[in-house]
């Protein structure tokens, strides 16, 4: 734009670098608790000059919680959890926003309450369930008689099971299961031009065509949005990830990096606990800057 | 249809030749090993676990670290509730109640027989044995990581008020506190008030005074037993620690405050705390250059018959519901962690005590308490044997003992900030903690405690 | 909200939500439905058995002063810190969507504090908040006893906001950037062109075409104030100074997940639950009548 505001510029630019400073801050203090040895980085008030065991920490770090394929596992758990939210919450959103049968609101609402209940709070049922997938399908067979019938009349006892312990799946499908990103797309989706949908179906596109190829493409700023937050949650993930990865071939960067936190009567090495911190904190840092590519300015008019 | 015949009489023959050769070439039998302890104590019980591992080759343990005590126990319920338990589980010594109601478990002292390990229970310090065995002396679990308080004082400080002993009074903390204050120490002693810290001065006062926390001796004999720390000598205890932090005796300092107690003493700010013999080793690691403390039994008022005072930290479980062949790995780790070479391991890398007196035995043989870093850790076996456990000193064995100590947090936190009196305070302790106590024995109906 | 056009194939239709559904329906409806089931009872953590107890559990929590209290933190807790999240991720969304120069860099760096691991959360704000040491020590030095959170409820109140809101600032930011970026900048510059200023332009356009994004975020803060907020109060203050900051979840989380007391937990879980629905549905209702859709 063309005009000049230097007022307005100047303020702009005030307040985007305070804030900039804010949340550049606790990343600092980090920083520098990790570049002090032992002793510094329990003094009080922590010196705000950095020290020089930097290297040496992150070294220490790396090795003793033996980050570099947990590093991988979380990626691929984040990246799962990420790309699950942003395809399946699209798909619920299309259906919520874009058809009109019974039962839609109530269907909504159904998925809307996920949001209420996290999952620390049901932590000990849903690991019951990820022990054995299929035990609720189980159990209302058992309940209901299907499976009585079942093998009066095949012969064929019932007994589902499928264990997702120690398995991407069961890291990844939990984390999925909430309502965030359905929301977030029902919102936009309501936004969109009816004009666009008409003239989709003018053209003779099916809701499949409609959604593919247009309300997608549409949806780029939100779903960048939601894949970059969804991956920085993912990745966050602590409480799940240690209960049902006990096999170290599947733990993630987080739950080793809880690890190098200092116990009570432990000694209190912080400076290596905050080395682990910034090398964790590093790979969802890259993400958020590779997914910046995808915000871009609203294209519908500018086509002109 | 021959052919078919043939193709499985091949089939179930090589299958019989693969088992004949399976045992050839044995795998160790795997278990699992779930402990709460992170940081530099985490690698310690990798070392231990590696070592156990090197030591024989029938067995192999499996150790993963839940991050902590709360998060391992939780773990352990979900995973025991969907038949994934682990073999051996470390619970701490609050969960010690819970866990003897629970019936998940496979009696520790049954196990070691039934697989041919003879035990010496006499051998355990009876402080720590009682903390965990039954009200009839039969150890359900193994006392692993054990620590108990032990009062860390300035030596440089003490000197420029003319003190070269600890004090051993509370009268003569007292007029130690006073006069370091005088000789210009902003801090002579830092306390905190947070849930944990019921342990140090709550649980630890009442058992070295032999005043019961709780009726029905501290809830050995029964799930009726309800608080009574309203009415003894705690009482008094608190309203001296008040009337001390008031007078700027005392300071709080707590890591929510951006430092706690351990790094105020090592830093030289704070000049007394009463804390874990486990942070020995960081004072050590972690103090101001050049400066001289030691440690001591904590304080007791004066005329009192000192009593022993408690164990903190964690027992090892086997949990039922696992394989004979697990259970014989099991057997044979709780044997090596019981081993007095062990202990030596265990407590050169650890600020922990050794839990045997023949492992206590073993440590002074090989000169540990004469060495720089570990010389004064001995104080707390002398603090753990003070006497023989009276019936109130064993332990605590009260249900949801985790509510409660974070109700005396709670209320710690109310008359340090001048919101209730002492005694309203404790009043509310008892009361909001006894129906924590009247929940679980609901829970738990018919039950009785082993 | 309704469309006006829409597609009329409702088996297609409602085949587009059965991944959702089935996924909701086995990790979280069947579990929680074991944890209404808890708040019936009394259970035995280890699952040796349970007692019908009917609505015992509520009504002793419902009796318990410090429920109430728990209660009243709470929704103060999510009052503020919703509103300063939200009002500051806006401010700073609004001005990176301006472009002036080094805009593509604060895009970037704002996001950070929502990926902040907890641990490093709890020691920057330990470092900067902490009485005696950090930054408040200074406020101290000029104002004795102005800031102790561990004896001062409202101190340690005003901390876990603080905490929360900064992580929050950054995931509200992007989503309000990522709706402003999608308003067509011919929009903006047709207004422009007929001579509107910058605030302006803000009010009558960006703004109202945003309303669906704010309603988004005030849903999901308010939501997340009440749920995400146990692990900095974990980290920061434990519930405390004497039960100060208990917030509901946390105090869910320390009895079921600590104390081990499955039944209350899930009683209060579906207080908690039953609360928010009503927050939202009032959300629902009252506040998006004004929102602008298209």
């Amino acid at each position: 734009m063309v005009e000049r505001t230097p007022f307005l510029n100047f303020f702009t630019h005030v307040i985007l670098f305070v804030g900039f400073v804010l949340c550049i801050a606790p990343f600092a203090v980090v920083a520098i608790a990790a570049s002090h040895n032992l002793r510094d980085v329990n003094d009080v008030p922590m010196s705000l000059l950095p020290g020089s065991d930097f290297w040496l920490n992150i070294k220490t770090a790396w090795t003793t919680a033996d980050l570099g394929p947990k590093l991988l596992n979380s990626f691929i758990m984040a990246a799962g959890v990420a790309a699950g939210k942003v395809i399946i919450s699209a798909l619920t959103a299309f259906s919520i926003v874009y058809f009109r049968y019974p039962g839609r609101t109530f269907i909504f609402w159904l998925i809307f309450v996920t949001l209420m209940l996290p999952l620390e709070v049901r932590i000990v049922p849903t690991y019951a369930v990820v022990a054995n997938v299929l035990s609720p399908y189980q159990a209302i067979l058992d309940v209901t008689g299907l499976s009585w019938l079942i093998e009066k009349v095949s012969g064929v006892q019932v007994s589902l099971s499928l264990g997702l312990l120690n398995s991407y799946s069961g890291l990844i499908l939990p984390l999925i299961a909430t309502a965030t990103g359905t929301f977030l797309y029902r919102q936009f989706f309501l936004t969109v031009p009816d004009e666009l949908t008409e003239a989709a179906r003018m053209d003779g596109a099916g809701a499949l065509r409609f959604f593919i190829d247009i309300l997608l493409p549409l949806s780029r700023n939100n779903m960048a949005a939601l894949g970059t937050i969804m991956f920085l949650w993912a990745w966050n993930q602590y409480l799940w990830p240690l209960l049902i990865t006990t096999d170290q071939s599947h733990a993630t960067a987080v739950t080793e990096l809880k690890q190098l936190i200092p116990n009570v009567g432990g000694i209190p090495e912080w400076n290596i606990a905050m080395a682990g911190t910034l090398i964790v904190m590093l790979p969802p840092l890259i993400v958020v800057v590779l997914m910046q590519r995808w915000f871009v300015r609203g294209l519908i008019a500018t086509e002109k | 249809m021959t052919i078919i015949k043939r193709g499985f009489a091949a089939l179930a023959a090589g299958a019989l030749s693969a088992a004949l050769v399976m045992p050839a070439v044995a795998e160790p039998v795997k278990f699992d090993f779930w402990f709460g302890l992170s940081g530099d104590l985490a690698r310690v019980v990798d070392t231990l676990c590696k070592n156990f591992n090197a030591s024989q080759t029938d067995y192999e343990v499996v150790c993963t670290s839940q991050g902590n005590y709360d998060a391992t126990l939780q773990n352990t319920i979900a995973a025991f509730r969907a038949g994934k338990q682990p073999a051996v589980v470390q619970v701490y010594d609050v969960g010690t109640a819970t866990m003897m109601l629970s019936g998940a478990y496979k009696p520790a002292d049954k196990l070691m027989e039934e697989n041919g390990y003879k035990i010496d229970y006499a051998d355990y310090f009876p402080g720590i044995a009682r903390y965990y065995a039954t009200s009839k002396g039969e150890m359900l679990s193994f006392p692993f990581n054990s620590s108990t308080p032990l009062m860390y004082w300035n030596k440089d400080a003490f000197a420029k008020i003319g003190k070269t002993e600890a004090p051993k009074t509370w009268e003569d903390v007292a007029a130690d506190l006073k006069a370091l204050k005088d000789a210009g120490y902003e801090c002579p002693m830092a306390i905190n008030i947070s849930a944990n810290e019921s342990w140090q001065l709550m649980e630890q006062f009442s058992a070295l005074h032999n005043q019961p926390i709780a009726t029905k001796n501290n809830g050995y004999d029964g799930l009726d037993a309800r608080l009574e720390v309203n009415k003894t000598k705690f009482v008094q205890y608190v309203t001296d620690l008040k009337k001390w932090y008031d007078a700027g005796l005392i300071k709080i300092k707590s890591k929510d405050l951006g430092q706690d107690m351990v790094q105020a003493f090592a830093s030289g700010t704070c000049q007394v705390v009463l804390t874990s013999v486990g942070d020995h080793g960081t004072v050590g690691k972690t103090q101001k250059e050049g400066m001289n403390w030691d440690v001591a039994e904590l304080p007791v008022y004066a005329g009192t018959e000192r009593k022993n005072s408690l164990v903190g930290g964690a027992s090892l479980w086997v949990l039922s519901g696992k394989s004979d062949a697990e259970y014989k790995g099991a057997a044979a780790f709780l044997n090596f962690i019981h081993d007095p070479k062990t202990a030596l391991f265990w407590s050169t890398n650890t600020g922990y005590i050794p839990v045997t007196k023949s492992g206590f035995d073993y440590l002074k043989a090989q000169g540990f308490y004469d060495r720089a870093p570990f010389k004064g850790r001995e104080v707390a076996i002398a603090s753990l044997t003070a006497s023989e456990p009276t019936e109130i000193t064993r332990g605590v064995r009260l249900g949801n003992f985790t509510q409660i100590r974070a109700e005396f947090g709670t209320q710690m936190q109310a008359i340090f900030a001048n919101k209730v009196s002492v005694q309203e305070g404790l009043d509310t302790l008892v009361k909001n903690g006894n129906a924590i106590l009247d929940r679980f024995q609901q829970t738990y109906p018919g039950k009785t405690l082993p | 909200m309704e469309k006006r056009v829409t597609f009329s194939s409702w088996t297609i239709g409602i085949l587009f939500a059965v991944p959702q559904l089935l996924l909701i329906f086995t990790f979280f409806y069947w579990p929680a439905g074991q944890a209404v089931y808890w708040s019936l009872t009394l259970q035995q953590p280890w699952g040796g058995g349970n007692i019908w107890v009917g609505l015992d559990n509520f009504r002793s929590i419902l009796a318990n002063a410090d429920y109430w209290n728990s209660i009243t933190a709470s929704l103060v807790f999510a009052g503020i810190s919703t509103g300063l999240a939200m009002f500051v991720g806006l401010v700073l969304a609004a001005l990176t969507d301006r472009q002036l120069t080094g805009s593509r860099f604060y895009r970037v760096v704002l996001i950070w504090p929502y990926g902040i691991a907890a641990p490093a959360l709890a020691m920057a704000f330990r470092f900067i908040l902490a009485p005696e040491a950090g930054f408040m020590a200074v406020v101290n030095q000029v104002w004795p006893g102005f800031w102790d959170p561990g004896l001062d409820g409202t101190d340690a109140m005003a901390s876990i906001i603080i905490a929360f809101s900064w992580k929050y600032v950054g995931y509200n930011f992007i989503f309000f950037l990522a709706a402003f970026q999608a308003i067509p900048r011919s929009l903006i510059e047709a207004a422009a062109m007929d001579g509107s200023g910058v605030v302006r332009r803000f009010w009558d356009i960006q703004f109202p075409l945003i309303t669906p994004t704010i309603f988004f975020l005030l849903v999901i803060n308010i939501t997340e104030s009440f749920q995400d907020s146990f692990g900095i109060v974990d980290i920061m203050t434990s519930g405390g100074p004497a039960n100060a900051t208990n917030l509901m979840v946390y105090k869910i989380y320390s009895d079921g997940f600590k104390g081990l007391d499955y039944s209350g937990a899930a009683a209060q879980s579906i207080i908690l639950m039953v609360l928010i629905v009503v927050l939202t549905i009032f959300q629902f209702r009252f506040i998006e009548r004004r929102v602008h859709y298209r």
